[in-house]
């Protein structure tokens, strides 16, 4: 668990000013002008009420030691508690509940701001920054920003409440008002350091929780291997260390934590003391009444506890701003990817061209340069090539998902840039190594970009594929729950459902990253039909790994440093001898049936006797 | 005591029976803190409630005819060191002691359960997945150490302050009872009635909260998808509905806080609680010094009512949380002993399924929407086969076919439902379990390698192993080269789960880590998936020298390896559709004849 997890720094994260940010954060309150000024106004008034209490309680005191028989006074003061309890329960009732009605809506729209200002970054953005950060920007920032907003307005009211009591305690007796703030320097002081050392004690335990909780996520994930080695003994012994050493660190910040009420109760006893004894004293010396002086008693308590709040409130204040600062960066952050127009797309026959073409993902190495490619309409190519060749770049920028440096990529001869994104990206069918499902079932899957399709539907064009056998091992078939990210898939069955996904729609362009893992024979075989099916009538984009793939396009380009080294279909290329038949070697060898029966001499070879 | 595959020996034993009893079990062995927490508790409340029983005698001092300066400043000086003592001896052994006794449980309480989780069988932790165990583990067990410290701390802690007017107004006058006897009875009805509204509210703001994030990090993982098929509008869409189901319930739960009945109830006690002060003091009953006082007193119930919010919360969820616990720690599904006096000899590696028949059992602590694959519907129906001692066998089949439950099997990481598997002519139930999983030994699909070093990684099943064993073993197993490559070697300590080694290397490591334990019988499942075709080769040929002399089981999808294995399985659903030799089932078998067909 990152109890800091989120607070570090982002390459997107910009300084804003004190005053930009107040004026951001105001501009979401400001169409609910009318509720925050009720707010403020209900505030201020349980202030005044909260200071005037102790006024009027002190002023009947007066009253009934010079005649106790007074009725009036008695019902009076006991009328007024009534009336006091009553408007400070109903004004609090009121204001919180304003206060989360803006609050609510406040962080409802500054997440779907921030939301869809995600959305609309492009794919870079996305491998540059972990997704886990991004989610708890939106999540749990704007979260710290309403409790702070929260505390921030509950402190108001308590600070507008001491104000308001020292003035007016001032004017009946001001050297006890002297008295009763001669500890708050103390207070603040030993707040303000307590604080300081809590912080410390408190990562060390939050730290040290995580080395646990990683000791016992290591023994769920790894039980299998421990029982199949008969090791239990060894890692309960490394968790057991520990577990004490959690033990102890948290020992020491509880008793850390523990201390500081006590402490402050200690102060506050000394403080009623010395307005007793003093109080007491001014009283005999006839400066002020016995109501007075019970003013002075009981207005210790309302003045200690804001103060107790107060030496929190700046680092408060503080870490809402920068919760505040880093959604707004999160908001604020400028797609790269940049459309000159946005026409409407029309239909495409699927000419790919790049012409001089150079790309780099943000800072690092070109990974294109000075690149030409025409891919006919309708015709299949496979890129091949070692990590870094550049093959998936090529596919990402044809998909729109980069911007490029320079040159120009152009469809059907129009430049790419010029059209509406949403709608160029509905001519493509894009599948990626790892497919990923949302939750929900196979056929809810398959119809993600068509929710209209029915069920028949789907099922039509499933069948297509070896008789809908894929589907049928499926505990429910198409209604299988596929889990969270498709977990309950095998990574076979999520290629076919993401291809699935493709054959529904009437795509222009098939881009697709094969998988690298191997695949079990028998869904290997259904994966390779699917293929067939969408290669035969689109322009396809495979990265291939497979052999069987490279076998069946059109043609073949064979990568090196973002250049293209050599074209042509494998027979040719395997005759050349050139790098693809070195990638061959490397990457597809073991996948041909030569090396079966290669496998079958050499064992041959070495056991004769069998 | 339940029976147990492993067990930790230790001179204390928790009563499980239910919730109560067994906190109360661990609370037990730490008397003396709780001890501390009620005698700090019941101390603070004292001379909380001496501080305004001394400040109304000062007014009585100061009221008097003759007032005496030496009396006004013993009150001040007793105040002064009352409220010293309270603070800084009653407060600090309540809250050290509470403080104590709640790191205490929740360091018992989790080494308690790691012990047990070592000791359940693979059904059991099948049936639960990580994230649901982990969470038990970490929250759950936080949880009761919170239930205590602040919890049961501030729980005994008010209900002093609320018990001690009881006792200190009746010192003042007899009749001033009354009021705060009433609140007592009024305030126990009305908490209980807020903490019931409030707390499925709260529950179902965290809820949403939850669900709120879930779509977030589906729409934010799925984006490259999102993207691909242009439906960003629908995702934003989708969000939005989350987050307003969350305001909805954020307000909810904001209102019934606002609603907060016991700050009124606070209200109305101290206005009739000085009304009725006020006609004793009009009809001379008491003098103005016992009025303070009085009303001093009732200053007190402030405390419990603001932290009884806070304070029952946590004990229920903390009760909450020991449920959970206990339900996981009594869970016996499946468990099995460890057979100490069982057949213990060295193993041939004859293999013989007799009619074998397994299910998976899905317990209902394993949510079904969280549950991996090869799930509850699936089993193996009447499986027989019999392999001889160093023969190499494939099984091949799509995923869910069942391949890597007959090899679970074999081990006794599960035990059959119906049917016998038999291990040199000896039934795995009657095996000793150590001697039965010492000498077998499983390379598994997802491959987990422990945060250590990399030569402890090697040495995991045989501790004793030397640097050359090690090494030797790496040879073996092709990863000797990449090993040297890292910074520090064989001591170079593995990330969380392997995460800075690419999956062939991982996949390698754990073949090392096999070979070095020198099993009978060796089982990969889909090991290999991961290598290129170079590596491959040496691999391969590793495998094959070791399975020479050992039974051997491939679950693998490649070709190279189901053509040349002596004995082909090749299942469908649960159930074995064919078994032979590759000439065998090249004769025999349709589909087995289609994957080599389409070369």
């Amino acid at each position: 668990m990152g109890f800091f997890y989120g607070l570090d720094a982002e390459a997107y994260d910009r300084q804003y000013s004190d005053k930009q940010l107040v004026r951001r954060i105001g501009a979401y309150f400001a169409p609910r002008k009318k509720l925050v000024i009720t707010v403020g106004l209900l505030t201020a008034g349980l202030s005044l009420l909260g200071a005037a209490q102790p006024f009027v309680i002190a002023h009947g005191l007066d009253l009934l030691v010079a005649d106790r028989k007074r009725w009036d006074v008695l019902i009076g003061l006991t009328l007024f508690m009534l009336v006091f309890g009553l408007s400070n329960w109903g004004g609090n009732w009121l204001r919180r509940r304003l206060t989360a009605r803006v609050i609510g809506d406040v962080v409802t729209e500054l997440r779907t701001d921030a939301f869809r200002a995600v959305m609309n970054h492009d794919m870079s953005f996305f491998d540059e920054f972990r997704s886990g950060r991004i989610i708890s920007r939106i999540t749990s920032d704007t979260e710290e920003f309403y409790q702070v907003v929260q505390l921030i307005t509950d402190l108001i009211g308590q600070v507008l409440l001491l104000v308001i009591l020292l003035a007016a305690l001032f004017t009946v007796s001001w050297p006890l008002t002297l008295m009763l703030i001669v500890l708050a320097p103390l207070v603040l002081l030993f707040s303000w350091a307590f604080r300081r050392i809590a912080r410390r004690v408190t990562q060390r335990g939050f730290r040290v929780l995580a080395e646990v909780n990683a000791a016992i996520q290591e023994a769920v994930t790894g039980i299998s291997v421990a029982k199949n080695f008969r090791q239990e003994g060894t890692i309960y012994d490394e968790f057991s260390r520990v577990n004490l050493q959690s033990y102890r660190v948290n020992l020491l910040r509880g008793y850390t934590l523990a201390a500081v009420f006590p402490v402050l109760n200690m102060l506050s006893g000394l403080g009623t003391a010395i307005l007793v004894y003093w109080g007491g004293l001014y009283v005999l010396g006839g400066s002020i009444s016995i109501g007075s002086w019970y003013l002075f008693i009981i207005s210790v308590d309302r003045f200690w506890f804001p103060m107790i709040n107060i030496s929190a409130f700046w680092s408060q204040v503080q870490g809402g701003l920068s919760a505040s600062e880093r959604i707004f960066a999160l908001i604020d952050a400028t797609p790269t990817v940049h459309q000159i127009a946005t026409r409407p797309v029309g239909v495409l026959r699927g000419a790919i061209d790049f012409d001089r073409v150079s790309f780099r993902y943000s800072e690092q190495v070109q990974v294109l340069d000075d690149f030409d490619l025409h891919i006919a309409p309708g015709e299949s190519v496979a890129l091949v090539g070692h990590t870094g060749a550049g093959k998936s770049s090529i596919a990402k920028l044809i998909a729109r998902f980069y911007e490029f440096q320079g040159g120009r990529i152009s469809v059907d001869g129009r430049d790419i840039r010029t059209f509406n994104l949403q709608d160029y990206r509905r001519h493509l069918g894009i599948v990626s190594q790892m497919p990923f499902l949302f939750s929900g079932t196979v056929a809810d899957n398959i119809r993600y970009a068509r929710p209209e399709l029915a069920d028949a539907e789907i099922e039509v064009v499933a069948r297509q594929i070896g008789g809908g056998e894929w589907f049928d091992v499926m505990p429910q078939g198409l209604d299988t729950d596929v889990g969270e990210r498709g977990s309950r898939l095998s990574m076979g069955q999520r290629q076919l459902v993401a291809l699935m996904r493709v054959l529904v729609r009437d795509v222009s362009i098939f881009i697709l990253d094969e998988a690298t893992a191997s695949i079990d024979p028998f869904t290997e075989m259904q994966i390779q039909e699917a293929m067939r099916l969408i290669l035969r009538h689109t322009t396809s984009i495979v990265i291939a790994h497979r052999l069987s793939t490279v076998r069946s396009v059109d043609r073949i380009i064979v990568l090196r440093k973002g250049r293209i080294i050599e074209e042509g279909d494998h027979d040719a290329l395997m005759a050349r001898g050139g790098h693809y038949a070195e990638l061959y070697d490397t990457y597809f060898r073991h996948q041909s049936l030569a090396y079966v029966e290669e496998v079958g001499r050499r064992r041959h070879a070495s056991a004769p006797g069998e | 005591m339940s029976v147990s595959e492993f067990t930790i020996p230790r001179q204390w034993q928790s009563n499980k029976q239910n919730p109560t009893r067994w906190l109360l079990s661990h609370v037990k062995r730490h008397w003396l803190f709780v001890l501390g927490v009620l005698v700090g508790a019941i101390g603070n409340a004292i001379l909380a409630a001496a501080m305004p029983l001394l400040i109304g005698q000062a007014f009585d001092v100061v009221m008097k005819a003759a007032p005496s300066r030496h009396a006004l400043y013993m009150l001040a000086f007793w105040i002064a060191v009352t409220q010293i003592v309270r603070g800084g001896v009653l407060q600090l052994l309540r809250n050290g002691s509470s403080e104590t006794l709640g790191q205490k449980i929740e360091r018992d309480i989790r080494d308690e359960l790691y012990g047990i989780l070592l000791g359940k069988s693979m059904s059991f932790h099948d049936s639960y997945p990580t994230g649901d165990l982990m969470a038990r583990a970490t929250n759950d067990v936080r949880e009761i150490n919170l239930m205590f410290n602040p919890g049961i701390n501030l729980v005994i802690g008010s209900a002093m302050f609320m018990i001690m007017p009881l006792f200190s107004a009746p010192m003042i006058n007899p009749q001033l009872v009354i009021v705060p006897a009433a609140y007592l009875v009024v305030y126990i009805f009305v908490i209980k009635a807020y903490l019931r509204e409030l707390s499925p509210a709260a529950k179902a703001v965290r809820a949403r909260f939850g669900q709120m994030n879930t779509a977030l990090a589906e729409a934010i993982d799925g984006v490259e998808v999102v993207k691909g098929s242009a439906q960003e509008e629908h995702e934003i869409g989708r969000f939005v509905r989350t987050i307003v189901r969350w305001r909805d319930a954020f307000i909810v739960q904001a209102n019934i806080e606002a609603r907060f009945i016991p700050l009124l109830l606070l209200g109305l006690l101290e206005a009739i609680g000085l009304m009725h002060s006020l006609l004793l003091f009009r009809a001379g009953q008491i003098g103005v010094g016992d009025v303070i006082a009085f009303n001093g007193l009732l200053m007190l119930f402030g405390f419990p009512t603001f932290v009884a919010q806070f304070a029952y919360s946590r004990v229920s969820s903390g009760f909450a949380s020991a449920n959970r616990l206990l339900e996981l720690i009594n869970n016996a599904d499946a468990a099995m002993d460890e057979n100490i006096t069982g057949y213990d000899a060295p193993m041939q590696g004859d293999v013989v399924f007799d009619h074998v028949t397994f299910g998976y059992q899905r317990h209902s602590g394993g949510d079904s929407q969280t549950a991996q694959s090869e799930s509850s519907a699936l089993t193996l129906q009447d499986i027989s086969f019999h392999v001889r001692p160093g023969q190499t066998v494939a099984i091949v089949g799509q995923t869910g076919a069942g391949k890597s439950t007959i090899t679970k099997l074999i081990n006794r990481i599960y035990d059959v439902n119906g049917g016998r598997i038999l291990v040199d002519g000896v039934d795995v139930r009657d095996w000793n379990l150590a001697a039965l999983r010492r000498q077998i030994s499983v390379i598994e699909q997802d491959i987990f390698l422990f945060s250590r070093s990399v030569a402890e990684n090697i040495a995991f099943g045989y501790p004793g192993a030397t640097r050359t064993d090690i090494i030797a073993a790496a040879k073996a197993a092709q990863a000797h080269d990449f090993i040297l490559s890292f910074k520090d070697g064989y001591d170079t300590v593995i990330g969380e789960r392997g995460v800075n080694i690419s999956g062939g290397q991982r996949q390698r490591l754990a073949i090392a880590r096999a070979f070095l334990t020198n099993p009978a019988i060796l089982i990969l499942d889909d090991a290999t998936s991961a290598i290129d075709s170079e590596t491959e080769d040496k691999i391969q040929q590793a495998i094959e020298k070791v399975a020479a002399r050992q039974t051997t089981f491939l679950i693998t999808h490649r070709l190279s390896q189901i053509r040349w294995a002596d004995l082909i399985i090749v299942m469908r659903q649960g159930q074995v559709v064919a078994v032979g030799s590759h000439e065998e089932l090249l004769a025999r078998s349709e589909p087995y004849r289609a994957i080599f067909a389409r070369y």
